[in-house]
């Protein structure tokens, strides 16, 4: 049974490092912007308007086959942990934490396939898969759309495709992000140079957390800019190759780095385990770097008894709304970066 | 051939106008075509053309102090401009021509090339056929193939008289693999 208890008990199924050159890929994500044409963009409308949308995109979703057992949680119920394990996961944006009227979270199993009803628009729609696959991503995001479409009027036009609040959005309403692990790079004179030409290809690049998060650790997003003009499966396409090209690249930065210096490179790699494993007290920025070595001498195979799943995980459950949450309430920073510790030596020990 | 309007010298230029909708072809001599002013004509012709087809826009009802405002959700283009976000999929009509220069500078594009809902998708189909062809038509004109262009020109009124086929919307969504 998938219920929010379930979904506590085992990381987002995109964290298990099983999918395509998950040695530097986390996840991909593909999201789709969508609204009903007989309503108001969110930030326009009442807040019965929105409840309205609200039921009418809920009942879609408990027809839709890919959703069947998803969990509705709406904002208004929500408490501040269960707000915070969603930003945490990926599943809702800190934005959408700004209102409740009508607004609803909705996660699939495995987190999989999940929803934002009446966030910026009516519906964000989101696939996430391990490792880079936007190919893989795009169809099951369609696939789901299709149903939905059933079901629900969409606004659209059809010079402009599918409507959104905001025109950076209009045409597919998609964006594919990538997450990758490009620790050597950023250790590299290289990554503002790769990072510059990146935006020229029309891709963004942004840190771990979104807009304005920085890179910690190494980890950094990259997504297509542009919606419209272009079908989702060139979209798509632009994105794979572009960080397919990235992940080569950063395989190579790794080579140099063992190549050059691989007694200092095994040292950063085994001091940051040593710490992870032994610390009492850990911050939050402090982990993202440690496992971020961690991670690439896993990836490496510079490291037994950790696989690239705990590596992973590790990114997410040691954020403030996860430690909350085990907490059952806010806890003093201390205690916070006590139980983070706490956290992850059980981890480090029971995974592997 | 010689040239239509003198009926004297032979006729080097091929002259194109649209007349009551309909796509008028003139041959004419290079003295005539000058006194004619189609040599200046040219450039302005293919400006015409592509008014005539480009279909007409919807407008927003216009208010003194805001500029255009849109009909449906009373958004006006300064608080859009304010706060870069439209209030409903309306907006798009009512501010099109505006819109139509953002999203040129922000995409590169201003033509929806992806995925179309279900309902629409005959509809959808069917128009992406008419931009299609007259694209074809304008480049025709543009490079004087006015034989072409005629051609293009019944094709499309054709099509249009014609709209786009019906039914086919009961197809199953299928559900493979996944």
């Amino acid at each position: 049974m998938w219920t929010f208890d379930a979904m506590m008990s085992e990381p987002s199924g995109w964290l298990d490092g099983s999918g395509p050159r998950s040695e530097v890929v986390l996840s991909t994500r593909v999201r789709l912007a969508r609204n009903l044409a007989n309503h108001a963009f969110p930030a326009r409308a009442s807040d019965d308007e929105l409840v309205e949308v609200m039921e009418e995109i809920l009942a879609a979703v408990s027809k839709n086959n890919y959703l069947t057992n998803a969990l509705i949680i709406k904002m208004e119920d929500a408490d501040p942990a269960t707000k915070g394990v969603l930003v945490e996961r990926h599943l809702v944006s800190t934005d959408f934490l700004r209102g409740v009227a009508g607004r609803a979270a909705v996660v699939g199993e495995r987190e999989v396939v999940s929803a934002m009803v009446n966030e910026e628009d009516h519906l964000r729609l989101q696939c996430v898969r391990s490792g880079l696959t936007p190919q893989d991503a795009w169809r099951l995001a369609e696939r789901i759309d299709c149903e939905m479409d059933r079901n629900l009027h969409y606004a659209f036009s059809s010079d402009w495709g599918f409507l959104t609040s905001c025109p950076t959005n209009v045409g597919t309403g998609m964006r594919v992000s990538v997450l990758a692990h490009l620790v050597g790079l950023a250790a590299s004179e290289r990554i503002e140079q790769i990072l510059r030409s990146i935006s020229k290809l029309g891709l963004s690049v942004r840190g771990f957390y979104g807009e304005g998060s920085a890179a910690l650790g190494g980890f950094f997003q990259v997504s297509n800019q542009t919606t419209l003009g272009q079908s989702e499966e060139d979209i798509a396409y632009t994105v794979e190759r572009v960080a397919g090209q990235l992940v080569e690249l950063e395989l190579e930065a790794r080579e140099a780095l063992a190549e050059k210096d691989g007694l200092r490179l095994a040292d950063r790699v085994h001091r940051a385990y040593g710490i992870l494993r032994n610390a009492r007290l850990i911050s939050s920025s402090e982990v993202m770097e440690l496992v971020s070595s961690l991670r690439l001498g896993v990836a490496m195979g510079l490291v037994d008894g950790v696989t690239m799943a705990t590596a992973n995980r590790l990114l997410v459950l040691t954020q403030p709304g996860h430690l909350a949450y085990a907490h059952g309430g806010e806890p003093s920073a201390e205690e916070r970066d006590s139980a983070r510790a706490d956290m992850i030596r059980r981890e480090l020990t029971a995974g592997g | 051939m010689k040239c239509e309007a003198c009926g004297r010298k032979p006729a080097t230029y091929r002259y194109c106008e649209m007349v009551d909708g309909e796509l008028v072809t003139l041959h004419l001599c290079e003295d005539c075509a000058r006194e004619k002013g189609v040599a200046a004509l040219a450039a302005p012709l293919v400006n015409i053309l592509m008014g005539l087809l480009g279909g007409g826009s919807v407008g927003g009802r216009e208010d003194e102090e805001t500029g255009t405002v849109c009909p449906r959700c009373g958004l006006s283009f300064a608080e859009f401009r304010r706060k870069g976000r439209l209030g409903c999929g309306a907006c798009y009509d009512s501010f099109r021509d505006d819109l139509k220069v953002l999203l040129r500078r922000i995409h590169g594009s201003t033509s929806h090339v992806g995925r179309v809902p279900r309902a629409l998708s005959d509809g959808v189909e069917h128009e992406r056929e008419l931009r299609r062809l007259r694209a074809e038509l304008r480049s025709a004109v543009q490079r004087e193939e006015y034989e072409r262009a005629a051609e293009l020109r019944d094709l499309i009124r054709e099509k249009e008289r014609a709209g786009p086929p019906e039914g086919k919307h009961d197809v199953d969504v299928r559900r493979d693999d996944e």
